[in-house]
């Protein structure tokens, strides 16, 4: 029984981080149909540049996310701005060639630049755990779950209270029907790639404590992503929480019961099963109008 | 001729790359008039509509709006000269609330608090649906429902004309009063209208002015009680109920491909 509620716990954990790193995959394909598969390069790009802050200046790991957060918002305007906006009027998949180009462009600096090998942030808490009666939960985990959740809530504070916000959700709602009040596409698919893009710099910093990682990690964080936002349903927000909630538990349960190395592949299952039974994902018509 | 206070659209071209849909749209609409324009599919209608929100870039003409130039504009700087539009359908932001999509209709006077409430309260007095449901999902909402928040949201811009695609469409007997009641009401407050409308009864039944286009061309303009009376246009739309003609408009030829000599600038009331 504590060996479940552990599990339990554990996946809630994790799956709240997960739910930031697919945030942005999911915003950026509900605003723009972009399938952005270098979000997981950029996560591994900043967990690399979080662990070499931390190296040379012994900053913490989770707390450098109040640099990288503002440094990727303005490396993702300029890559949309410079890049991504050259193919705003193609379809997804020539995002999926674009930004799988990108991935291999910032796999290969990695590489020549920090070497191919494993690397790690290991902060002075990295081996301490919170006991909490019988369950155990390490600090990063649990500093990593509230750094997520904390940035989760304040983009969910842009999106539901701001006109900036309003515009990002109309876009990605009916893109036609924004232009109609006013919304400007190019400024608010820059703004919601910048967006999408700043989720990877809490996401990497938290990763670099998390979970070991080298260059090439990126494939399979993708996979992770992209698994995610399949369940949840494709450009939906709120199905990306559940689905990373969802995901993060089954992740874990599989770890514990079934032995670590089946844990990845639920990920690879669940793409799998979702597209075969349930394309639209979890979050899919749900409203009147889509079912008419 | 003088320059009429309201919408012109002379000689405009525009297509969507496989061809010319508008082959040279001649079409005005005086300020405070209802004009509705009908004709078949692929007549180039709801194009036009498209052409003067800014949705759609003409390649030749002029529109202008009270002698101001509307074409080549984005369709944010058409808002702001006071054109709003409501398409044939899928205009509301689906997962938001009737509250937030009636907003949205106030973007572009966002930073002017005092405006937006106002306006939405103006707004809310007028359209009863949007304080009713105003949590409401609009998603979830019924096609007339659906098309009156559509409306509201048009109205926060105040503007001086309004577009609306195809307003019947969709729409039980019920839901067709309420829209064509407030089609009234906008034409009484002084709001120019510019409808189009495959329910040709209809539709020139809400209107001051009726166009008939085909092929991409007008060829036909007058009153609204002129167009009906049309004898040829009776017979192609109306199933040869209309009483023969007193229309002075000539008979509207499906196969003639040269201009209409009636076809000009449709009077003020």
């Amino acid at each position: 029984m504590t060996q479940l509620l552990q599990a339990l716990v554990l996946g809630l954990l994790i799956g709240g981080v997960y739910a930031l790193m697919a945030s942005g995959l999911a915003l950026i394909f509900g605003v723009m149909r972009i399938i952005n598969i270098a979000q997981g390069a950029l996560l591994i790009l900043v967990a690399m540049f979080t662990w070499w802050m931390w190296r040379e200046t012994g900053i913490d790991p989770i707390l450098a996310s109040v640099v990288t957060t503002p440094l990727m918002f303005g490396f993702g305007w300029i890559l949309y701005r410079t890049v991504i906006s050259r193919i705003r009027d193609q379809s997804a998949s020539m995002s999926v060639l674009l930004t799988f180009g990108f991935a291999l462009v910032v796999e290969g600096v990695l590489n020549v630049v920090a070497g191919n090998r494993f690397r790690s942030a290991t902060p002075f808490y990295f081996a301490e755990s919170f006991t909490v009666g019988p369950i155990s939960l390490p600090k990063t985990q649990v500093y990593g779950f509230v750094a997520a959740v904390l940035v989760l809530a304040a983009l969910y504070l842009v999106l539901t209270r701001t006109w900036t916000g309003r515009a990002i959700r109309a876009t990605s709602q009916n893109p036609s029907g924004a232009a109609l009040v006013g919304v400007g596409a190019a400024g608010t698919a820059a703004l919601a790639f910048a967006l999408g893009t700043a989720t990877t710099g809490v996401g990497g910093s938290i990763l670099s404590v998390l979970y070991p990682f080298f260059p090439a990690s990126h494939y399979d964080w993708i996979s992770r992503l992209l698994g995610i936002v399949v369940l949840g349903g494709m450009g939906s927000l709120p199905g990306a929480m559940v689905g990373a909630l969802i995901l993060g538990l089954a992740e874990t349960l599989t770890a514990t019961y079934g032995g670590l190395r089946w844990s990845t592949l639920v990920f690879y299952l669940v793409i799998m099963l979702v597209l075969l039974f349930r394309p639209q994902g979890l979050f899919g018509a749900k409203l009147r109008e889509d079912a008419a | 001729m003088p320059s009429l206070k309201g919408l012109s659209l002379k000689g405009v071209v525009a297509g969507y790359g496989g061809g010319n849909v508008l082959q040279g749209v001649d079409l005005s609409c005086a300020e405070g008039t209802v004009t509705c324009i009908v004709g078949p599919n692929g007549a180039g209608k709801s194009t036009v509509l498209r052409v003067i929100s800014g949705l759609l870039r003409s390649s030749a003409g002029e529109i202008t709006l009270d002698g101001d130039r509307v074409d080549g504009l984005s369709p944010e700087d058409v808002l702001r000269l006071g054109i709003t539009q409501v398409p044939q359908s899928h205009a509301l932001f689906p997962a938001m609330t009737v509250q937030e999509n009636v907003l949205m209709g106030g973007y572009l006077i966002r930073r002017d608090r005092t405006l937006l409430q106002e306006r939405m309260a103006m707004v809310r007095s007028r359209i009863p649906i949007v304080a009713d449901r105003s949590h409401d999902i609009a998603g979830n909402l019924s096609g007339g429902q659906r098309r009156m928040v559509e409306m509201a949201r048009c109205l926060m811009l105040d503007p001086k004309l309004m577009l609306l695609d195809e307003p019947s469409l969709g729409l039980d007997p019920r839901s067709l009063a309420a829209v064509a009641d407030l089609i009234d009401e906008l034409n009484q407050s002084g709001t120019t209208v510019l409808l189009v409308e495959q329910n040709v009864r209809l539709g020139l039944g809400l209107a001051t002015h009726g166009v008939v286009m085909e092929g991409g061309k007008v060829r036909l303009t007058g009153t609204a009680a002129e167009v009906k009376d049309n004898p040829e246009i009776a017979a192609l739309y109306l199933g040869g109920s209309a009483t023969p003609a007193s229309a002075e408009g000539p008979p509207v030829s499906a196969a003639s491909s040269a201009p209409s000599p009636s076809t000009g600038p449709v009077p003020g009331p």
